[in-house]
């Protein structure tokens, strides 16, 4: 079996960059600002898939659900306990989706 | 552990071809998730597709898969289907592929509602080929090939699909991944023909002179045009013809299946009943 | 080999001789003059549990018919030269794909709707290359009844022999003709049946398309285990689509050397008193029947013909014909059509002197026509 779809230890979300192709649909889909885009010079588009905030992820599967390329995992529930949805997840998710999927440099959590 | 998708992907083929961002891969997992739940056997699926990009989705599934020519994967299945009535047979086309070279056997694989399942990707244009006319475009939309902004009226293939007779209908959207799953699960365990439309984006060839040039605003602007099927019922005549209505649009479980006709043709062949008359259907013209 | 004698017409007995060489499905369209293969078989095929199914149009009957091949089964469609026309792109991609298929066609007047109900030998030519692409098409002609039979059961062996379309040529004259034919017994056709190869090896060790470079692909019936993709693009030993350099050549490559290396598995001839002719008469199908009728009547006269009749049309005999061009100054080419063969035998023989009998007003050939020009010529 392959080894994509096992979970690393204490990992609630996590991604194959061989596959992603970098489309910014996971990150537009996460509602809890878990996921943004990095810059990466070697990728086709410049840019690669992060998992930024792995605490705050709910766990809603929304990310792995929209990736069309088989890139992207989230955890089971039974063997994984994810965050709740908060409210800095929330503002932290705004903030990247307002900046072209990306968490500007200077974003600064309220807490 | 996730959701074990390589155990029904050629992984060894991928990443597969379609742009970063494309539908195409969230249908085919949706595809993929409806058959976990079924628990059908790889070896008793065959998938059937034809030209375009969707052309590639037969590919990537580790079932007996066969990529044949432009417009004619209807039928393809159907000799397949008939050779093994009891194995599951599934199509994947585009809008170009079933509405317009292919409009004809997509016509009369509904009319027979011989037990196969047609999933219609429909990116509203020949995204392959770079970005002609298809029969969905919408009007007024810009193509490569009327570049002054299209003319041609919009086939609605679903509404080609219940009147041709095919037993099952449905639309959905790649941008609701869980309801896709769900109608291309009960379009597979379908008796008889189903007909899945799954709106998809092309923001590459679609989207390029559109103002959708990424597939989240493609993706908006479906979700924009579409309404679940109970809201559009409630909606004034005029609002119906801009929206498209979501959902199982058709679900007949008595419509005569084309295989199971054909057994009756074998039984009088071969002496056991006598031969076929209307009585044998309930429509009799 | 125990024989029978019937009644009956050669499209009934193309159809017969597919359901007797194991054909168990049909996929097809009407089309004069051909239509009666699928009258026959769709009474016959239900009652051996096979299928045949008229189908919306000319492309869907081959489509069907190649897809219940690409399942496993041995298959068949019938039609005329318009409805080749319909049939040649997908008729490519079971080429492409290697996928077993008889297709009879009963040859009658074109181009275009030409003379639907009248004979020809129009679509030589087009059964040479029908689709785009380059590949080595296998092509069978019956010059009397009972070769409408075993020629169609010939084509089914080697379809699966050399996994591909074979073409079984009849025309109007011989597909309706209607009189006495001793055919071998279904009994007698059964026990030669050669069923396409298997591989029955672990699947993780199956390359269909894998095999050495004079062999048609292996293609395991569907549903068995051995999940493999069918595909009209280049391809590589798993069936997936490729653009590497080397592999696409070789893929084509071998389809013509699948053929061309085994010509001797398909060619076959009826040489007629030709041993002690000084005149050689060049003539296939239906034709062939009024040459022979001349070559009697010119023989009792004094004059010495003799009758060379391919029926293996493609891939051509080209080496006898070369042999034949070698030994016969006089060589007459009898064709319904305004020569599609004779640049065949021209090519085969190296010589452009070959003198020509054609016709293409839809009527048969009559003894007297091919006397008169022996006369005319020689």
């Amino acid at each position: 079996m392959s080894t994509v779809m096992t979970a690393p230890a204490n990992t609630p979300v996590w991604v194959d960059t061989a596959r992603c192709k970098a489309c910014d649909i996971c990150v537009d889909a996460c509602p809890a600002g878990v996921l943004s885009m990095q810059q990466e010079p070697t990728s086709t588009l410049g840019a690669m898939i992060s998992v930024i905030a792995p605490d705050s992820c709910i766990g809603c599967n929304e990310c792995e659900l929209s990736c069309p390329d088989f890139a992207i995992y989230v955890a089971d529930k039974k063997e994984f306990k994810f965050a709740k949805l908060s409210k800095d997840a929330k503002a932290r998710q705004e903030a990247i989706a307002n900046n072209g999927f990306r968490l500007p440099t200077d974003y600064k959590e309220a807490n | 552990m996730a959701f074990n998708y390589d155990n029904y992907l050629r992984t060894n083929k991928m990443p597969t071809l379609w742009c970063w961002g494309c539908g195409d891969g969230v249908i085919l997992k949706s595809f993929i998730r409806a058959v976990e739940k079924l628990g059908w056997e790889k070896d008793d699926i065959c998938v059937v597709s034809g030209i375009g990009c969707s052309g590639r989705f037969s590919s990537y599934v580790d079932f007996n898969t066969v990529h044949t020519t432009h417009g004619r994967t209807v039928a393809f299945a159907t000799g397949i289907k008939l050779a093994n009535p009891e194995k599951h047979v599934i199509c994947v086309a585009g809008d170009g592929d079933a509405l317009a070279i292919g409009g004809n056997h997509t016509i009369h694989g509904c009319r027979r509602n011989i037990d196969i399942t047609l999933i219609l990707i429909n990116n509203f244009i020949y995204g392959l080929t770079n970005s002609q006319t298809s029969p969905t475009t919408p009007q007024g939309f810009w193509t490569v090939s009327q570049k002054v902004g299209n003319i041609d009226p919009t086939f609605d293939g679903c509404k080609l699909a219940e009147a041709a007779g095919a037993s099952f209908v449905a639309r959905e959207n790649v941008t609701a991944p869980k309801k896709l799953e769900k109608v291309i699960r009960e379009a597979i365990s379908h008796k008889g023909f189903s007909f899945v439309e799954a709106l998809s984006n092309c923001h590459i060839n679609l989207g390029r002179k559109n103002k959708m040039q990424s597939a989240m605003a493609n993706l908006d602007w479906i979700d924009s045009i579409t309404v679940p099927k109970k809201k559009w019922d409630a909606l004034p005549e005029e609002e119906k013809m801009n929206k498209l209505p979501t959902g199982i649009l058709k679900q007949d479980t008595e419509a005569r299946e084309y295989c199971e006709s054909y057994e009756m043709v074998k039984e009088v062949q071969q002496g056991k009943r006598g031969k076929i008359t209307q009585d044998d259907f309930a429509k009799k013209i | 080999m125990s024989t029978r004698e019937v009644i009956s017409s050669g499209n009934d007995l193309a159809a017969r001789a597919a359901v007797d060489a194991g054909c168990m499905f049909f996929g097809g369209y009407p089309l004069t003059p051909s239509s009666e293969v699928m009258h026959t078989i769709s009474d016959l095929l239900p009652k051996i549990g096979g299928t045949a199914i008229q189908m919306e149009d000319e492309i869907a009957g081959v489509a069907a018919a190649i897809g219940a091949g690409m399942a496993g089964v041995r298959t068949l469609t019938a039609t005329s030269g318009p409805g080749i026309s319909l049939k040649a792109e997908n008729l490519g991609l079971a080429q492409m794909c290697e996928v077993p298929l008889v297709v009879v066609n009963v040859m009658r007047g074109g181009p275009s709707t030409g003379l639907p109900t009248r004979v020809s030998q129009g679509d030589v030519a087009q059964a040479k290359n029908p689709s785009h692409g380059d590949y080595k098409s296998i092509t069978l002609c019956a010059g009397n009844l009972e070769e409408c039979y075993t020629e169609t059961v010939r084509a089914f062996n080697l379809a699966d022999r050399f996994m591909q379309p074979v073409f079984v040529l009849l025309d109007e004259t011989i597909g309706h003709m209607h009189a006495k034919a001793i055919i071998p017994t279904a009994e007698a056709v059964k026990e030669g049946i050669v069923p396409r190869k298997t591989f029955d090896g672990a699947p993780e060790d199956y390359k269909p398309y894998g095999v050495e470079q004079d062999q048609p692909a292996v293609l395991n019936p569907m549903y068995t285990g051995y999940r493999y993709h069918y595909t009209g693009l280049h391809h590589d030993a798993d069936g997936f689509p490729t653009e590497e350099i080397e592999t696409c050549r070789k893929l084509i490559d071998r389809l013509f050397k699948k053929v061309d290396d085994f010509t001797d598995e398909i060619e076959l001839n009826e040489e007629y008193m030709i041993d002690d002719a000084d005149i050689l008469l060049v003539g296939y199908g239906s034709a062939s029947l009024a040459i022979k009728e001349a070559v009697n009547t010119l023989r009792a006269e004094g004059i010495k013909v003799g009758m060379f009749r391919p029926i293996t049309l493609w891939p051509s005999p080209e080496k006898r014909l070369y042999e034949l061009g070698q030994k016969f100054d006089k060589v007459l080419s009898v064709e319904l059509n305004q020569g599609q063969y004779l640049e065949e035998v021209q090519r085969s023989m190296g010589r452009l002197d070959i003198q020509k009998l054609t016709k293409t007003n839809g009527r048969p050939f009559s003894p007297a026509d091919i006397i008169a020009k022996v006369k005319e010529v020689f």
